[in-house]
């Protein structure tokens, strides 16, 4: 929002040698955040009033014009120019050597040199309106028109700004900082704070006593929704321009003029923050009333679009029909016409709610209606009318109110709230004189009596509807108009009951740090939702993922079920830049299942947290590719301390590889796979060269260990050998048997067997494979002897050879 | 013959240590000690001397003997630890080889980083749904029936539980705050936790604004906590993450489940206040807002608001991590591009 610091003075007399910076930075701290000060003079900088003595033909040019000016200089300058309506005689608007003006009002602004223009020096250059952005104040009638100031009483060599009274500050408000605060959406709301951050007096509104004794008929069918309407009949006015002054302020704060009639609503809205409204009341048939649109209903509004309202619109009507949208904008046919003489003013009030609906539902918000949906309240409805009556009369001294009607039936009540004083004292940690606070709430408006202990406060109507209403509103006020500033920094004490202890949040934190920092993955964020082509590759339907009412976009609207259907997009996505890497994510999951009470009141789908990881590498070594992902999966429980996993072959994923795939499980229970992705969703993910193994896991099962559990060993005393075998057995059978056969004997001297490695191909039988296995041999009490080694040895051999036809000879 | 003695083990002395291969002391070896060298030159002369003076010369030539060999000995120790088994051609200008270096995503970096600052000071670490009801998400948090917020273009209602009462209402969480009111339910006070995570607004995405971003909130509950000790702690917080002191300023502001609000902003780090484009030239940055829970708020705990009050901050850790690397596009966190992302490792 814009203001007027000029229009602000009206209401509240701030000393002249007011610091702007001052008064921006106070504002912002107590009440809303001010974007900016700017100077409107400013940016009319060496644009001068200049009259044209003289009219030559240009030598060179038919349709340029020699012109004499004085620009209140000594001698009179020669400047070129081209416009249609040029005379001697004729004020106009000189751009001075370096001002800024925008040539034909399009581009960036241009600074203005001394230039040759066909042949003839022309000192800077006589503006159209829209050159110098004054084209709503100014509008240009014909295409080559520049800007004709003759009737502006100015002297050569004045300053624009001067001349057309545009010396002033426009402030910019940040509307989100005031969403919550409908008196400020005027200039005489923030004259009122302002006031009260200065402890200055506020100017009052007189109130309107209306001197006829005709009522006009107005009929509120829906008081919740309009709790005030007043009408009254106005005649004796016309259609024309309003004075330069009210055409002037009204630009400056955004808006453009149109007519006397619109603008004097308009300037009502922006001095007061209520919107107003007048219809052509030789329009409006037998009377006025408020109700509800019919099903249907028809209504063109001011800006042509046609309606079809619905029910829960309400709509100023007359007895034919639809009038106006309330609250919204009013109705083509029935508003200011150019004949217009005698207007009905519509001076209400609107539940906010509905107006915010319904400018919603045909995408129709407006200045009135932004504001009715903040809850203005209707007592403001006094202030608006005295107002747009008395500017009525300034603009037409013959004008008449001939009908008048203040309906009132819901009447706002406003809120009353007692403070104790030892309460406001603890809570802002320091008292404030009673004086203090008695005067800036009073000139917020606030009726505060003390008693002993406490004070009773009656909050002012237009801080009644929602803004003001418990203690501690009452608390922010006269701690914000004090000035948070002013409060001195406090410590903060604690008592201590203990170390904060929390394994389950630490032990994800460990998995992740692990999986970054000790196996190299990188962690990605991912969206909860899932696309659609993704889902319908990895997970076997979708019955039991939840949904989304209004996704992001139709083929998002599952979320997430499972942590693979984004990962999968992320390889895709990363498989053009990378040939190689490893990715994890941690996140939560939905199911459309499990609905439990964890907390009062409110039963939740089960959600967990999850861990999905992809090992992505050139499909040419499965082997090593699925090797790395179950190293990072067997090592994390140690590094994480936390129960260890087991692996298991119970159910294959629905979209792993026939092959390549695991369970993994932690104590009996599976609690996630890993698998190489199937070739099959691969493709339909859109992978095209690589290949993945993924993981997930369900990390609400992870069980953390309370303290470190594993125990010291004592290094052996004599030395550990390593000793190599190698042997031949079917292709199909499996590590975990070799070495279950290995170990199946108890033997003190024979510590381990650990998988060295595994051969097929060249020199080995068809359906055979060779493995290489290091058994580590060696004794407590002694160092072993070569041949002692290689009895143990030979006893593994032996079971290995009889168990699986190993063929290995004993040594 | 003493003189050429002398000459010959000071000439010796210097030519050992001026060897710098063990071939060139090899050479001068030979020399000097070889058969043609020059000290068993002099020996042979021995004979030649006077037989009084044969003892003591054939001492001084022995004694310059040893003391060469010794010199020699040494040298080649020298020279053997200099030598380099490799060529001189070493280029030692070529990049090392990088270990593979993974890393945590830059929003989880800062709020690891937060959750130690804030751990430091005694906090716990708290964590809720990210499906939530009506109920747990407005009507808890002081949000009047019909605020804009609750519609569905600002939040992302669930299908099929779109409507009906208002814990029966589901959605994708729009902030954080439903957890304080969980935690509190759950917990006795006094209470001093962060609840971080991640949450989802229906807007349209564009540099600055995205669906899904991530919000740390704080809060304490205490009996009479005033808001300038809650000044003092995001000015220790903050002090901590950017390693150096930073201004606060706490302004007025709005939010319905606090109550006084504070728009919270710290003193703009890239021009130390004096104004410049990241700060729109205040020199101040709005980084988050904050203030006492509102008493509905403490209510819905189960809590007196006449006894206990507190404060609270939420921000925003996308903003806080795009301010402390420049990242001028906020949806680059969501784009899973490791190009982006390794960036942070």
């Amino acid at each position: 929002m814009k203001l007027s610091l000029n229009w602000i003075k009206d209401y509240v007399k701030l000393p002249d040698d007011m610091d702007l910076t001052r008064l921006a930075y106070d504002l912002t701290m107590s009440t809303v955040e001010v974007e900016g000060a700017e100077s409107l003079a400013e940016s009319f900088d060496k644009i001068v009033v200049g009259e044209i003595k003289e009219v030559l033909p240009h030598p060179n040019a038919d349709k340029l014009r020699v012109c004499k000016v004085d620009v209140g200089e000594e001698d009179i300058k020669d400047i070129v120019c081209g416009g249609s309506n040029l005379y001697a005689g004729e004020k106009v608007v000189v751009a001075c050597p370096g001002a800024m003006v925008r040539w034909h009002g399009e581009g960036e602004p241009v600074e203005i040199k001394n230039a040759k223009l066909r042949g003839v020096q022309s000192f800077g250059m006589i503006c159209a309106s829209v050159e110098v952005g004054l084209a709503d104040l100014f509008p240009a009638v014909e295409e080559h028109e520049i800007m004709d100031i003759t009737s502006f009483d100015a002297k050569a060599g004045t300053p624009l700004a001067v001349a057309l009274d545009l010396d002033d500050i426009i402030l910019e408000i940040d509307n989100k900082s005031m969403t919550n605060r409908p008196d400020l959406w005027g200039h005489y709301g923030i004259a009122r704070e302002l006031a009260a951050l200065y402890d200055l007096p506020l100017v009052e509104f007189d109130k309107y006593v209306p001197e006829t004794t005709e009522t006009y008929d107005v009929r509120i069918d829906d008081t919740e929704r309009c709790p005030r309407y007043i009408g009254a009949r106005v005649e004796g006015l016309s259609v024309k321009p309003s004075p330069f002054e009210m055409q002037s302020r009204i630009w400056r704060v955004g808006m453009r003029p149109i007519n006397a009639l619109v603008d004097v609503t308009n300037y009502v809205m922006l001095a007061t923050g209520q919107p107003t409204h007048v219809f052509d009341s030789n329009h409006i048939i037998d009377h006025i009333e408020v109700r509800r649109a019919k099903d249907g209903e028809k209504l063109q509004l001011l800006n042509d679009k046609d309606l079809a309202l619905s029910t829960d619109d309400l709509v100023i009507a007359d007895a034919e029909g639809a009038v106006a949208l309330a609250g919204v904008m009013g109705g083509a046919k029935d508003s200011v016409l150019p004949d217009t003489s005698s207007v009905i003013l519509e001076v209400a009030n609107f539940e906010s709610k509905g107006v915010r609906r319904t400018a919603l539902r045909y995408d129709n918000r407006t200045e009135a209606s932004s504001r009715y949906e903040k809850a203005v309240d209707p007592e403001r409805c006094d202030i608006a009318l005295s107002l747009a009556m008395k500017l009525f009369a300034e603009l037409y001294p013959d004008m008449k109110v001939t009908a008048f009607n203040d309906q009132y039936p819901n009447k706002l009540v406003k809120k009353e709230i007692d403070v104790e004083l030892e309460w406001l004292d603890r809570r802002l940690g320091k008292r404030i004189p009673k004086e203090v606070v008695e005067k800036k709430l009073g000139t917020m408006g606030f009726e505060v009596t003390f008693t002993d202990e406490k004070m009773h406060i009656v909050v002012p109507t237009w801080r009644s509807t929602g803004d003001v209403s418990i203690k501690a509103d009452i608390m922010e006020e006269v701690a914000r108009m004090y000035g948070y500033e002013n409060f001195e920094a406090t410590q903060i004490t604690t008592s201590f009951d203990g170390a904060i202890n929390q394994l389950d949040t630490d032990l994800v934190r460990k998995v992740k740090e692990y999986l970054a920092f000790r196996c190299n993955m990188q962690e990605i964020f991912t969206y909860p939702w899932m696309t659609e082509e993704f889902v319908n590759a990895l997970l076997p339907s979708t019955d039991g993922i939840l949904a989304l009412a209004t996704p992001p976009s139709p083929s998002e609207k599952y979320i997430k079920s499972s942590l693979l259907p984004n990962i999968c997009k992320a390889i895709v996505k990363n498989e053009r830049n990378f040939d190689e890497f490893d990715i994890f994510e941690e996140a939560q999951i939905f199911l459309d299942k499990d609905y439990t009470e964890n907390y009062k009141n409110e039963k939740l789908p089960c959600q967990k947290r999850h861990l999905g990881c992809a090992f992505v590498g050139k499909s040419d070594d499965i082997d090593n590719l699925f090797r790395r992902a179950k190293g990072v999966i067997e090592m994390m429980p140690r590094y994480t301390h936390m129960e260890g996993f087991t692996f298991e072959r119970n159910e294959k994923p629905y979209w792993a590889d026939n092959v390549v795939w695991l369970n993994i499980c932690l104590g009996g229970q599976k609690i996630g796979d890993m698998a190489l992705l199937s070739k099959k969703a691969a493709l339909a993910c859109g992978i095209k060269v690589l290949s993945a193994v993924l993981v997930e896991l369900d990390m609400d099962a992870f069980v953390p260990f309370k303290s470190r559990t594993n125990r010291y060993t004592h290094l052996p005393e004599f030395p550990m050998n390593d000793y190599d075998v190698s042997f031949l057995v079917d292709s199909m059978v499996k590590w975990d048997e070799i070495y279950a056969c290995i170990m199946s004997k108890k033997n003190e001297l024979l510590h381990d067997a650990r998988f060295v490695d595994e051969y097929k191909g060249k020199q080995i039988p068809e359906g055979k494979k060779s493995v290489t296995v290091r058994l580590v041999i060696g004794s407590s009490e002694k160092t072993l002897t070569g041949a002692e080694i290689e009895a143990v040895a030979n006893s593994v051999v032996k079971r290995l050879n009889k168990t699986f036809d190993a063929g290995v000879r004993t040594v | 013959m003493k003189d050429k003695l002398e000459a010959l083990l000071r000439e010796g002395t210097a030519k050992i240590q001026a060897a710098q291969t063990e071939n060139e002391l090899q050479e001068v070896k030979g020399a000097l000690l070889g058969k043609q060298g020059s000290i068993t030159g002099l020996m042979k002369e021995l004979p030649k001397l006077d037989v009084s003076l044969r003892p003591e010369m054939g001492k001084a030539v022995n004694n310059v003997k040893n003391l060469l060999t010794e010199q020699i000995e040494g040298r080649r120790e020298e020279l053997k630890l200099k030598a380099s088994e490799i060529s001189l051609d070493f280029d030692y200008t070529i990049p090392g080889t990088k270990p593979a270096i993974g890393g945590l995503h830059p929003i989880t970096q800062m709020c690891y980083d937060l959750n130690d600052a804030f751990r430091s000071m005694g906090f716990e670490v708290f964590g809720g749904p990210e499906i939530t009801s009506e109920y747990y998400a407005f009507d808890n948090l002081n949000f009047p029936p019909n605020h804009p917020a609750r519609e569905s273009m600002d939040t992302y209602w669930l299908e099929g539980a779109d409507s009906g009462e208002a814990n029966e209402k589901l959605c994708l969480r729009p902030h954080l705050t439903g957890d304080s009111v969980r935690y509190m339910m759950t917990h006795k006070p006094p209470y001093r936790f962060v609840y971080p995570g991640r949450v989802y607004r229906n807007e349209t995405t564009d540099a600055r604004h995205e669906r899904a971003f991530f919000q740390y909130e704080a809060l304490i509950v205490d009996k009479d906590f005033t808001y300038t000790a809650g000044k003092v702690m995001i000015k220790s917080i903050l002090s901590k993450v950017f390693g150096q002191d930073v201004p606060v300023r706490m302004r007025a502001g709005f939010f319905p489940f606090v109550e006084p609000g504070f728009e919270i902003d710290m003193g703009c780090l890239v021009c130390g206040g004096k104004g410049c484009s990241v700060c729109k030239h205040v020199g101040w940055i709005e980084i988050m807002p904050g203030g006492t829970p509102h008493p509905n708020v403490l209510r819905a705990a189960g809590l007196d608001p006449d006894e206990y009050t507190g404060f609270y901050v939420n921000i925003g850790l996308d903003r806080l991590v795009m301010m402390r690397y420049g990242v001028d596009d906020v949806r680059l966190f969501h784009s899973t591009d490791l190009r982006f992302l390794k960036q942070f490792n």
